[in-house]
């Protein structure tokens, strides 16, 4: 009890003399209360951090007391919720007292039992076993996988461990399964990541249109800020374009349904049909962007599940200049009479799409999740999305922009920022410029020809390698590859087989399972980190309760492995280094404009939106008035993109279908996905009462016509076969999504139920990220409901 | 229709469960017995005091501001539903999409148990300087704009009912309570 001043001292005597509970009542059940349980806390303190899911980055105020979390409420002063949290995030208090929390090191026995082991055993065995694997086989057989929900410290003593000491690039995280493309589409057209607007723009634009993304389950907090834009200003229209019904599709004025893939067609349509009427903003083109075009040749490209690309999917695109003329010849195919025959989407829906676009009174806000980037042509449509902002100038303008939204807390401050992707640096820096590694190399006080030029192993490959045994040692942090991968039949495997699997996390998994060691990690307020969001904020918290048993937090787990190694020159600071570890990494954004704010200024505020320039933030970034990097006189400009003269490309992005199409053996489309009240693999949601009773196991989504044909009700359990793999569901007729005619929806989360055994290991063709969203399966009845 | 099936089955569900605490079972607002010994039972709606409760009736289908509208309703063979407290929150609405944290309670099982204990209503809260003095908010008002909601109608539980529903300027005599320091001249 921290705080007891004489007030507490009169509550904590009952009624004294002019101290009156509201009724005897009360105060009956007050006693009854306490001694049942003691009495209330009074002794509660209250700090800020951001929530621990996804990408929105809420705030939130912790309430600790005796060394506990005791509660949480929406930080009010957080610009980003403004006080409101979503189920999950009220709910964050629980997810540090599940009772299987993983408490000390444990080593695999023989026999498949686990053995505790001491911390200094447990760093010195993972110091060797990467030692003999990197003397035995050279850096080709070490691998590290991590994750958007690492902070900055874990995901940046990571970058540094093994690209500047195991003097590997095999570090990809699962962000790659989950945004990668978008990082791959910002980069092709801007030359950096990341969007240009801010959360503001939800607000600001009259027109917010949502290509695949479930907002108000997915991003709840950010879909309430749309529903009050829309309550204030009656004119806002929200538009749904989706391949399913979601409840985000109830709030929508204009609900447009797509057959899965056409999206390239549908976007390519709109683009057409601007072109034709005029609708483009000619003078804003000439003077602020080029045109591009990449390898389209579907037999070069493939979709990296079959063939020799089931083994390494390693297809470069090789971007060439076009022009506005070409821009046009290419879209003459794509006519609204053959769109709307590929998409199913009517013709007067498609008018109306490129009305809204083309319609240069109003502001038009554009956002995507995973619906676009898991997608076999992922960054084709981040760039065609980006295409339809650029033409018509509705870009780096409040309430006009593109905008990737992102599942993980940190995914853009860990994953995009720090760069621990298998082919990037900090800061938009890439492995393969020689510039750039020489940067890294020089700040970290390295040798010239440390880092290797070569891309390491994104996700899957990753997972390949490990199956096939190229890689031989392998250490998982904060994410749960065994139920997250598609086409999980691929990586069965049981501990002894000669290789190494290390997994830090905080519960047992399906991914701990079949690891050799176990380490217990510190979760979210149990230790000091920082996490950055989708609109580039940086938000920093403290440690606040001690972690339970023996859990540490991941960077430390990385740091004191890396000094078993000898290479402590790597992390040279004495006590504790959160400060100087942060500040070292900050010296790679500042002057190329992607500053971040000093960890002091962090530490003071509700986080601030990046590039910060003599302690500013910018909301708008390439926008005149907003961002400081921008040319005195200028209205936009792309500053970034130096190999494109300053200007940001259009790509012409051409239509191709999904790697499967249901056909007679498979008639169905499977769309994966997530719950309101699950988060991801739900290893942390299923321990909170509330949120496991709201959502206690998965189930299938059937489309009412189809349960109907297949003499399926709700309720019955069904068979779900894909070529890959089979499991058996609960079906579900018009629940809260409504899967159109001849596809299906299954969510993830649930370990017992592990629907990614049915997905397809095709990727996207530039960035590498699955695609979750489209294979082909079957529906039997199994078993009626009694 | 549905409506009445799904009272029959709170019905069939209350009789199961008889005085069992689960929270499948729990007493619904506005029935015969609600408004007494209602802190426990809004204990056991919530993680913890500040959570937002979960939903103590089955799912219904339809919109909830169907009947927790902004006056409430009466709803034959379940009983009163409530209006909602966040009627008039400002900044960011939320009212439509109730779900987004109020979740129901489909299975009773746990999938692993837990061991967080959170802070519970401080019942001792409400002070008042004298008797007849009128009582501080013992909470905060956020997202709770409606005082009406909980202190007035038939839901209310007795212990909190308001004696004076019809003087709608609640905070023109009941202030909130938002620092627990003394203040000391600088």
């Amino acid at each position: 009890m921290t705080h007891f001043d004489r007030r507490t001292l009169f509550r904590a005597l009952g009624a004294g003399a002019g101290v009156v509970a509201f009724s005897e009542a009360d105060r009956a059940q007050a006693a009854a209360l306490e001694a049942a349980a003691g009495p209330a806390p009074t002794g509660m303190k209250w700090d800020k951090a951001p929530c621990r899911f996804c990408g929105t980055g809420c705030g939130v105020e912790v309430a600790t007391d005796g060394g506990k979390v005791v509660a949480v409420r929406g930080d009010e002063k957080s610009p980003v919720n403004k006080g409101l949290l979503c189920v999950k995030g009220y709910h964050l208090p629980a997810l540090l007292y599940g009772a299987d929390r993983l408490q000390y090191p444990q080593l695999r026995q023989p026999d498949g039992s686990l053995q505790r082991i001491s911390w200094d055993d447990a760093l010195d065995l993972i110091a060797r076993k990467y030692r003999e694997a990197l003397d035995a086989k050279g850096p080709d057989s070490v691998a590290m996988y991590g994750s958007g929900q690492w902070t900055v410290f874990d995901g940046y003593a990571a970058l540094k461990w093994v690209k500047g000491g195991l003097r590997s690039n095999h570090l990809d995280p699962n962000a790659r399964l989950c945004m990668a493309s978008a990082v791959t589409g910002f980069m092709s057209q801007f030359q950096s990541d990341e969007p240009m607007g801010c959360y503001e723009d939800l607000e600001l634009a009259d027109d917010v249109v949502l290509w695949g993304a479930n907002m108000a389950e997915m991003h709840p907090v950010l879909f309430s800020r749309i529903l009050e834009s829309k309550r204030r200003r009656p004119t806002v229209r929200l538009i749904d374009i989706a391949t399913r019904r979601t409840p985000s599709s109830e709030y929508a004025d204009l609900y447009v349904e797509f057959r899965p893939g056409s999206d390239l067609a549908l976007a390519n349509g709109i683009l057409h049909l601007l072109v034709k009427q005029g609708k483009v903003a000619q003078a804003f083109i000439d003077k602020n962007c080029v045109f591009k075009r990449g390898e389209e040749d579907l037999a070069k490209i493939g979709y990296g599940c079959s063939g020799e690309q089931a083994e390494r999917y390693t297809f470069n695109d090789t971007p060439k200049d076009s022009s506005f003329e070409e821009f046009k010849s290419f879209l003459e195919e794509y006519t609204p009479q053959r769109v709307s025959e590929l998409s199913g989407v009517s013709v007067a829906h498609l008018e109306l799409l490129a009305s809204i676009y083309g319609d240069n009174k109003r502001k038009t806000l554009s956002l995507w999740c995973m619906g676009v980037n898991q997608h076999v042509r992922g960054t084709w449509m981040n760039n065609l999305i980006t295409d339809l902002h650029l033409v018509t100038g509705k870009i780096a303008r409040p309430g006009n922009n593109p905008f990737s939204l992102t599942g993980q807390p940190s995914a853009c401050g860990t994953v995009r920022e720090v760069g621990t992707l298998s082919n990037r640096l900090p800061a938009d820096m890439v492995v393969t410029n020689p510039e750039h590694r020489a940067k890294a190399e020089k700040l970290w006080k390295l040798p010239e020809g440390t880092i290797p030029e070569k891309p390491g192993h994104h996700a899957v490959d990753m997972f390949r390698a490990f199956q096939r045994g190229d890689i031989t040692c392998l250490w998982v942090q904060t994410t749960n590859p065994w139920v997250s991968l598609p086409n999980l039949h691929r990586y069965e495997r049981k501990p002894g087989d000669g290789k190494f699997l290390i997994v830090s996390d905080v519960y047992p998994t399906p991914t701990t399972d079949r690891a050799d060691l176990i380490l217990p990690s510190a979760l979210w307020v149990e230790r000091e980190g920082v996490f950055g969001n989708s609109e580039r904020r940086t938000q920093q918290w403290n440690k606040l309760v001690e972690p339970p048993g023996e859990a540490r937090e991941d960077a430390w787990q990385i740091v004191e492995v890396a000094r078993r190694m000898g290479l402590g020159q790597l992390f040279p600071w004495e006590g504790d280094w959160h400060e100087a570890m942060f500040e070292e990494y900050r010296s790679f954004t500042l002057g190329v404009g992607k500053d971040l704010a000093s960890y002091a200024q962090l530490k003071s505020t509700r986080g601030l939106l990046w590039p910060v320039v003599d302690g500013k933030e910018t909301r708008y970034r390439y926008a005149g008035g907003h961002d400081p990097y921008v040319a005195a006189g200028r209205d936009v400009h792309f500053y970034k993109a130096k190999g494109y003269g300053e200007r940001a490309a259009i790509w012409l992005r051409p239509h191709h279908p999904p790697a499967e199409v249901p056909d007679a053996e498979y008639p169905l489309w499977l769309c994966t996905g997530r719950v309101l009240e699950h988060w991801h693999t739900g290893s942390m949601t299923r321990r909170v009462r509330q949120l496991h009773q709201a959502v206690p196991r998965a189930y299938v989504e059937l489309n009412r016509a189809d349960a109907l044909e297949l003499g399926v009700k709700s309720g019955d359990r069904v068979r779900l076969e894909s070529r890959r793999g089979a499991i058996e569901l609960e079906a579900r007729v018009d629940g809260r999504g409504q899967p159109p005619r001849g596809s299906v929806f299954v969510p993830f989360f649930d370990e017992s139920k592990l629907i990614n055994e049915l997905t397809l290991d095709a990727m996207d063709n530039i960035s590498k990220e699955p695609d979750y969203k489209k294979c082909a399966v079957r529906v039997k009845l199994a078993e009626q409901r009694t | 229709m549905r409506r009445a099936l799904a009272a029959l089955a709170l019905g069939a569900m209350c009789a199961c469960s008889g005085e069992s605490s689960s929270p499948a079972g729990v007493d619904v607002p506005g029935r015969p017995g609600a408004t007494k010994s209602s802190a426990t039972v809004r204990a056991q709606r919530r993680l913890f005091d500040g959570a937002p409760p979960t939903v103590p009736h089955p799912p219904l289908g339809g919109s909830c501001t169907q009947c927790h509208n902004a006056r409430g309703m009466d709803v034959p063979g379940l009983g009163f539903a409530p209006p909602s407290p966040h009627e008039d929150t400002p900044g960011m609405s939320a009212l439509s999409r109730c779900n987004q944290c109020h979740v129901h309670v489909l299975d009773t099982a746990e999938f692993v148990a837990n061991g967080f204990a959170g802070v519970r209503q401080d019942l001792r809260k409400g002070e008042r300087l004298y008797d007849g003095a009128p009582p501080v908010m013992p909470h905060s008002r956020s997202m709770r704009e409606n005082c009406a909601a909980c202190h007035d109608g038939p839901a209310a539980r007795e212990e909190v009912r308001c004696t004076h529903p019809e003087r709608t300027r609640c905070d023109q005599c009941h202030v909130p309570s938002v620092d627990d320091s003394l203040f000391t001249r600088p």
